[in-house]
């Protein structure tokens, strides 16, 4: 049985579900949408908070929510209108409901009169007396009528809905001087039997043998059923005459232990056909006029929104979900990875096969491949959650962060309802908290500055969410003053992070802003931090796979881009050997791959090299010295490059030995035994059943920039900014 | 005279949390028949096909609220006579009203302990022990 604490638990679950709900309806309100359905899912979220409160006996709680919940009240009836204000101030009472909820399931102390701005607020919306919350609830309503309705179970059953037939279990073991006392068991029986369908078996166990038997000795019992339209009581009156002369038990109706203390006889555990006879009095099923079946149409709503990710906020409708134990779902996706293995394996096997068999295994094994496929793909939307769970706390975020600066600023969400694996949606909070503090207390001007600029008062902050090429890309952007590069430039060279003489472009010096030990504020807010700036954001988002990249143009505003993977348990990884080694590396950080040409690789001072790529210049590294082992290869031209998108748009060309070919590999972390190794994310299993390493591609050029820091501006250039 | 034992109840409310509330009281009175279901809808399938002598029904749901699921069960040849409780607010008196014609047999305030839940349903279906 689950515990209060493991219920409170659930409690503030539901709630999280609840505010969400609120949050999205309160939007809806704001933005001048909001039908009365609205209105009415708005009052049973904050009803439902408020219910599950009291019980839990979390009176803070209870008393905000009482208040926010009569101002729903009165919009639901009518005594209240919308209105913009109105808008405001229950949008301000969802923020302090969403903090107590927040700090009651902390178990942090709340202090007294917490949120009593907003909800003295409410109370001057409230035209009548709110009513206040304290102290138990009553048992009984003072001022009206009410008499509670007795019923009696046992008649109740014997009517079984006055329609159908009622199926008695019937017991009745005649004692053994049941004919002394003149009692006649067949008359009993016929008389019962005119009641209905009459099924009875004699049991004779009690038959002694014939040298013991009494002539005038009852020794026979009946066990059965009686099928009948006749009541409880008309069952009992046949037996009205025995009742002391006899075991009796009569079960059934949908209560048998009732009417075994209905009938005063001797205690006995009945058959097992008497259970069995139970289920038979179950009303039949039926559908009433008043309630359909499931329309067709009430999945629909749904379902469009799913498709229109870029559309509006849902509608308050809510579709049929089940609660699976997450380490449930993880444990099929572990299992699917094994599955992923062991097909792998099975083709390596197929190959080393004489080419008739090889030939037919292979087409069924591509059909397990590809079902294999599916099924991974389907666990894996398991995991997945929108996007939705995290962008819903940014509109909040910018509320208090343009009233805390005098800025005015407008949110604007679309594609909430990408999904994303959720150990992903976990870690994204705080990048994106980040990120978006950033743009309002830097990025979006004052109201003044902006009509300076010939902009509108208001400025705009897009969030969006989207798959793009097998990644999740969520872009921050808004339409702000944009990075100011010579403030940026300035302060670089003054922190000593580039030379004074560097010369950059101006992606290169956006970039700056990711330098470690970067901050611009020229005063340091309690908005933006101090100095825990983009370096650590950028640390964050690569931390799970994901990439960061930012487009900024003076003036005009700036984007930032985050780049995730849409799963962290299976990719596509391309296998490759250095020397004796195999590693995998990430398809989807691999731009190309080719011979090169050791013609086309320059040497410049302070690099390993320069590939000429089409007019461009990439940077290579060998991938023997950046992990320290030995190449087969006696030259370059043996080797093949595989040019890798490693981050914030540069390139590194990285030198390998061999390419074995690509697959899905399952990804096994090394952290928890091994901790962190440079260049290496993961393990993984191979077809051949070797493990390998997962190289982490996006911090291979820290490994060569430690092999051989080069000067500031050649680092620049590797950081070269490319639009995606 | 019931026996808590082989009751035979249906906790109905949206949210989980009060519905596992009100089981462990009632588990805790000795029933062991305990069936939940999250609206009035579903709560009207549940009923439709298993034998109840009690229905707890929250009033604010989704999909078929408390009343809904009152006049439904009513208006339902096989059902129309089984018990009802209806959990309200405790500003709910008029909609105690509104039950009480549509043939509620007893309500109970939110938030309850079990001490009134067992009341309640004492009140309604005599002594549970």
């Amino acid at each position: 049985m689950a515990s209060i604490e493991d219920l409170k638990a659930t409690f503030f679950d539901e709630c999280g579900e609840l505010l969400l709900i609120m949050e999205n309806g309160l939007s809806e309100i704001e933005s001048g949408g909001g039908s009365e359905e609205t209105i009415h899912a708005l009052f049973r979220a904050v009803h439902s908070i408020k219910g599950g409160a009291g019980i839990f006996g979390l009176e803070a709680l209870v008393e905000f929510a009482h208040v926010f919940e009569t101002v729903f009240d009165e919009l639901r009836n009518g005594t209240l209108s919308l209105t913009t204000d109105l808008a405001a101030v229950l949008l301000k009472a969802n923020d302090t409901l969403s903090d107590l909820v927040g700090l009651t399931r902390s178990g942090a102390p709340i202090e007294p009169g917490y949120g009593s701005e907003s909800r003295a607020a409410l109370k001057q919306l409230i035209s009548g007396d709110s009513g206040d919350d304290d102290g138990p609830a009553p048992a009984d309503f003072e001022g009206i009528a009410f008499t509670p309705v007795r019923v009696d179970l046992v008649e109740l059953n014997n009517d079984a809905g006055g329609v159908g037939r009622n199926e008695f279990g019937i017991v009745f073991k005649p004692n053994r001087d049941f004919f002394q006392n003149a009692n006649e068991p067949l008359y009993v029986i016929r008389e019962l039997r005119q009641l209905g369908d009459l099924d009875l078996s004699a049991d004779v166990s009690m038959l002694p043998a014939l040298s013991e038997l009494q002539h005038d000795g009852a020794y026979i019992g009946w066990t059965g059923t009686l099928r009948t339209t006749a009541s409880r009581a008309e069952v009992e009156q046949v037996f009205e005459f025995v009742t002391g002369d006899c075991e009796l038990l009569i079960s059934g109706g949908a209560n048998d232990a009732v009417s075994a203390s209905g009938v005063p006889t001797p205690a006995m555990s009945p058959p097992p056909m008497l259970a069995q006879a139970e289920p038979v009095a179950v009303p039949p099923p039926s559908v009433s006029p008043v309630i359909q079946p499931v329309p067709a149409a009430a999945a629909q709503p749904a379902l469009a929104v799913a498709a229109d990710a870029k559309g509006k906020s849902p509608p308050v409708t809510d579709k049929p979900t089940t609660r699976i134990d997450l380490d449930k779902i993880d444990s099929v996706v572990n299992l699917v990875g094994e599955l992923v293995i062991a097909q792998a394996m099975l083709g390596q096997v197929v190959q080393g096969l004489p080419e008739e068999i090889a030939v037919l295994l292979t087409q069924r094994l591509e059909e397990v491949v590809h079902h294999t496929r599916d099924l991974k793909d389907g666990v894996m939307s398991m995991r997945a959650q929108p996007v939705a769970a995290v962008f819903q706390r940014m509109p909040r975020l910018v509320r208090e962060l343009s009233a805390k600066t005098g800025k005015k600023v407008r949110l604007e969400i679309s594609g909430e309802h990408t999904e994303v694996d959720r150990s992903i949606i976990e870690r994204l909070s705080d990048p994106l908290t980040h990120i978006i503090r950033n743009a309002v207390d830097h990025g979006i001007e004052t109201p003044a500055e902006r009509i300076g600029a010939g902009k509108s008062e208001e400025g705009t902050i897009r969030l969006t969410a989207d798959h793009r090429g097998g990644r999740i890309v969520i872009e921050i952007s808004d339409d702000g003053a944009g990075i100011n590069g010579d403030r940026v430039l300035r302060k670089a060279k003054e922190k000593g992070l580039i030379t004074a003489d560097a010369a950059l472009n101006a992606d290169e010096i956006n970039n700056l802003i990711f330098l470690p030990g970067f901050s611009t504020a020229e005063t340091v807010s309690d908005i933006s931090g101090r100095g825990v700036g983009m370096d650590v954001v950028r640390r964050n988002v690569q931390d799970f796979g994901g990439r960061i990249s930012l487009k900024s143009e003076r003036g005009r505003g700036m984007t930032i881009q985050l780049a995730l993977p849409l799963t962290l348990a299976v990719m596509e990884g391309m296998v490759i050997k250095v020397g004796r080694e195999t590693y995998v590396m990430a398809m989807s950080a691999i731009i190309e791959c080719l011979s090169p040409d050791p013609a086309d690789v320059h040497q410049l001072v302070g690099t390993r090299g320069m590939l000429q790529l089409r007019g461009e210049f990439v940077p290579i590294a060998y991938l023997s010295e950046l992990l320290n082992i030995a190449s087969t290869a006696r030259g370059l031209d043996e080797c093949v490059v595989i040019v890798t998108d490693t981050g914030e748009g540069s390139r590194l060309g990285i030198v390998v030995d061999e390419l074995c070919g690509h697959q899905q590999v399952v990804i096994k972390s090394i952290e928890d035994s091994y901790g962190s190794v440079p260049g290496v994310a993961a393990a993984t299993i191979l077809g051949n059943g070797l493990v390998a390493f997962i190289l982490d591609v996006d911090r291979l050029p820290e490994l060569a920039n430690d092999l051989k820091p080069p000067p500031a501006a050649q680092a620049a250039t590797v950081r070269r900014f490319q639009v995606a | 005279m019931p026996i808590a034992a082989t009751l035979k109840v249906l906790i109905v409310d949206d949210q989980n949390s009060v519905r596992q509330m009100t089981r462990m009281a009632l588990e805790s009175f000795g029933i062991r028949y305990i069936h939940e279901s999250e609206n009035g809808k579903e709560a009207f399938d549940t009923a439709s096909i298993q034998p109840l002598d009690l229905i707890i029904s929250d009033y604010n749901m989704p999909e078929l609220d408390g009343m809904g699921l009152l006049r439904a069960v009513r208006g339902h040849p096989a059902l129309r006579r089984v018990p009802f409780i209806l959990l309200t607010g405790r500003g709910d008196q008029e909609l105690v009203v509104k039950a009480a014609h549509a043939g509620v047999n007893n309500y109970l305030v939110k938030p309850f302990t079990p001490a009134i839940i067992r009341e309640k349903i004492e009140q309604v279906l005599g002594k549970l022990s």
